[in-house]
């Protein structure tokens, strides 16, 4: 076992004098986190233009654009029904709201106007929300014209005037705004904004696969050096040269990690100390199992580029069907294809911890499958492994 | 009579259907250097990589040192050390690395690992260099680094796969005497090598090997008076009678 940690040494050293592949694995975690929180740090509320093309161009219409543009998050752009037509052509914009250029003499004479939502398919994410949040706004207005009108008609031909009525209403409704019969309050619990949460098990996953390719290369590398049969002809055993290539490879997956969890513990407080351990307890163990199929290909790759191209093909399949970027629906086609892929188990641990809150105890199951692929993967690339052709 | 250390009795190696190594037998006496010639493909380097332990026989029997190579290989890598024929050294790290890590890994101390790696490179006239990066050594450097670190550990027995391939007329001579020098100190040396003169100036005996059998098995001198006489005809001479001068993949 002190040889298997030799090894694990040697390997260590050499990566520490290898820049390009220190940068690699060093910096690339730092870089990545730094465009994480240049992305999404402290920037959690929704941003978005509404496209508005006002034909009425009169007091409603004036007012309904007056309260959309108050909407945090939202600023109003006027377009022309030309500029419109062909920005929703080129797919530039996805859902534009139309005021027909009768809105407020309608309103006025007592009839119901319409708004039309101009979109393509279903207007897009944010076109979806945009309309949304425009479809309250409207609400707003209906709710005034509906409390306004049953003023009037209480009022008619008790010889109140015109403006009083108008206070009257506007100071009603203030009122209920400020006290409404349903209020939603907002309770903090964290300061972590939800993209972290749902995209930092993703990162910190597909970092730990990247290790799976270079962990596939380190054997083949040191079979093209020669080294690989001059280690076999000493005390070392095969066993032990496996060991310590898997610890090596263990380490270099866990270090990426650890970088990313202590940034994203320091910057973005997403950990309590015990989340954060229980983090590490995850990587290290997914680390592992991603280290033993690396080493399932290093038995099988004769050349280095044949190791690379088989871990890059293995991470891509597994980043694709492990729900590393988007959670993947349960029942589901894709979830069970998905079963055959680490980061289903690791992204599933992870979101435990991170988005749930969850402890050690509750990710058992994933580990217990992580853990499981990194003793059969260890088993079964011993077995299959040949130093030379028809060698031990 | 001489103690034989090295006992080989009928090998057989196949790869498929292409038989490398056809019933090979000989035996090497301590402290002798016995060379193993033949053209390439002929079955040296296979037999190599089955005495060093790293490639399992079809059949036969090797022992070493008295251990059965089948059944008692970890004892037989005690006592081995190899040289092989391409250059296997970590290029990023220094000489002195080198020669630690593989003194750790055939089972020395750090200390004592430190200490040989030391000797060794002085033997080879490499101390200065000694934290200098393999990468920018020269070919002949490299050589030098290859055959101390075959040296760690001390081994009994030693198999040198070419170890000159390539190298300048100066590197080539210091490994010349530090191979003497060893066997002086009673190691044995199984040596490899496609240059006649080499084997002639270094082997007590020699083996000729193609087509995965030993074709003649003699001192250089009993080989070369079979066809003329010793002091006018060369081991190259006998070596291309009995191999024929056709050209080998």
């Amino acid at each position: 076992m002190k040889r298997a940690l030799f090894i694990t040494l040697n390997e260590v050293r050499l990566y520490l004098q290898d820049k390009a592949d220190l940068a690699f694995g060093l910096l690339l975690p730092i870089i990545t986190f730094a465009l994480m929180y240049g992305a999404f740090g402290g920037q959690t509320m929704f941003k978005a233009t509404a496209p508005v093309v006002n034909e009425d161009r009169d007091a409603y219409s004036a007012q309904l654009i007056e309260q959309l543009d108050k909407v945090e998050g939202i600023k109003v752009e006027l377009l022309t029904a030309s500029e419109a037509d062909t920005k929703l052509e080129k797919s530039d914009l996805l859902l534009v709201l139309f005021i027909p250029s009768n809105f407020t003499e309608t309103l006025v004479s007592g009839d119901k106007a319409e708004l039309v939502f101009k979109q393509r398919g279903n207007g897009g994410q944010e076109g979806q929300i945009l309309a949304s949040i425009i479809r309250g706004v409207i609400e707003n207005m209906n709710q005034e014209f509906l409390v306004r009108n049953q003023m009037r008609s209480n009022l008619e031909g008790k010889g109140i005037p015109e403006n009083s009525i108008e206070v009257t209403v506007k100071e009603y409704l203030d009122k209920e705004r400020q006290q409404p019969a349903v209020g939603v309050a907002e309770e903090v619990t964290g300061g972590s904004p939800d993209f972290i949460n749902q995209y930092l098990p993703g990162i910190i996953t597909m970092y730990v696969l990247f290790s799976l390719t270079l962990s596939a290369r380190a054997i083949v590398e040191e079979r093209r050096r020669g080294t690989l049969e001059r280690l076999l002809t000493t005390r070392l055993n095969a066993w032990e040269l496996f060991i310590g290539k898997f610890l090596s490879s263990v380490a270099r997956g866990f270090v990426q990690t650890f970088i990313l969890l202590v940034l994203s513990y320091a910057v973005f407080r997403i950990f309590t100390p015990l989340s954060f351990l229980a983090s590490l307890v995850i990587s290290l163990i997914f680390a592992a199992a991603a280290a033993a199929l690396g080493m399932i290909i290093a038995s099988v790759a004769r050349s280095e580029d044949g190791a690379t191209w088989i871990g890059v093909v293995f991470t891509m399949f597994m980043v694709m069907l492990g729900g590393t970027f988007f959670q993947v629906s349960e029942g589901t086609i894709l979830a069970t294809i998905g079963k055959v892929s680490l980061n289903t188990y690791a992204n599933e641990a992870f979101r435990t911890i991170i988005a749930k809150g969850g402890s050690l105890g509750d990710t058992l199951q994933p580990l217990a499958v992580l853990a499981g692929v990194a003793v059969v993967g260890l088993i079964i690339s011993r077995l299959i492994f040949r130093a030379v052709p028809g060698g031990k | 009579m001489a103690e034989e250390f090295l006992v080989v009795k009928d090998l057989h190696k196949s790869f498929n259907e292409f038989k490398a190594v056809n019933g090979v037998s000989f035996s090497i006496n301590k402290g002798e250097i016995f060379g193993l010639l033949g053209p390439n493909g002929a079955g040296k380097t296979t037999t190599i990589r089955m005495l060093s332990t790293v490639l399992q026989s079809d059949s036969g029997d090797i022992t070493i040192g008295g251990h059965s190579v089948r059944n008692e290989a970890e004892a037989v890598r005690n006592i081995i050390g190899v040289c092989p024929q391409d250059l296997a050294l970590y290029e990023d790290l220094s000489a002195l690395d080198n020669m630690v890590f593989f003194g750790r890994m055939a089972g020395m101390g750090g200390k004592e690992a430190h200490e040989q790696a030391m000797t060794n490179l002085k033997l080879m006239g490499l101390v200065e260099r000694a934290k200098g990066k393999v990468a920018k050594f020269s070919g002949g450097m490299k050589r030098r680094i290859n055959l101390a670190i075959a040296l760690m550990g001390h081994p009994q027995l030693l198999f040198l796969d070419e170890p000159t391939v390539g190298i300048d007329p100066q590197s080539r001579n210091n490994i010349y005497e530090n191979i003497l020098g060893l066997q002086k100190k009673g190691m044995t040396i199984l040596y490899t090598t496609h240059y006649m003169e080499e084997a002639d100036r270094l082997c007590q005996r020699v083996a000729i090997m193609d087509g995965g059998q030993i074709i003649s098995m003699d001192t250089p001198y009993h080989l070369k008076s079979q066809i003329g006489s010793p002091e006018k005809v060369t081991l190259e001479d006998v070596f291309l009678k009995l191999t024929g001068r056709s050209l080998r993949d």
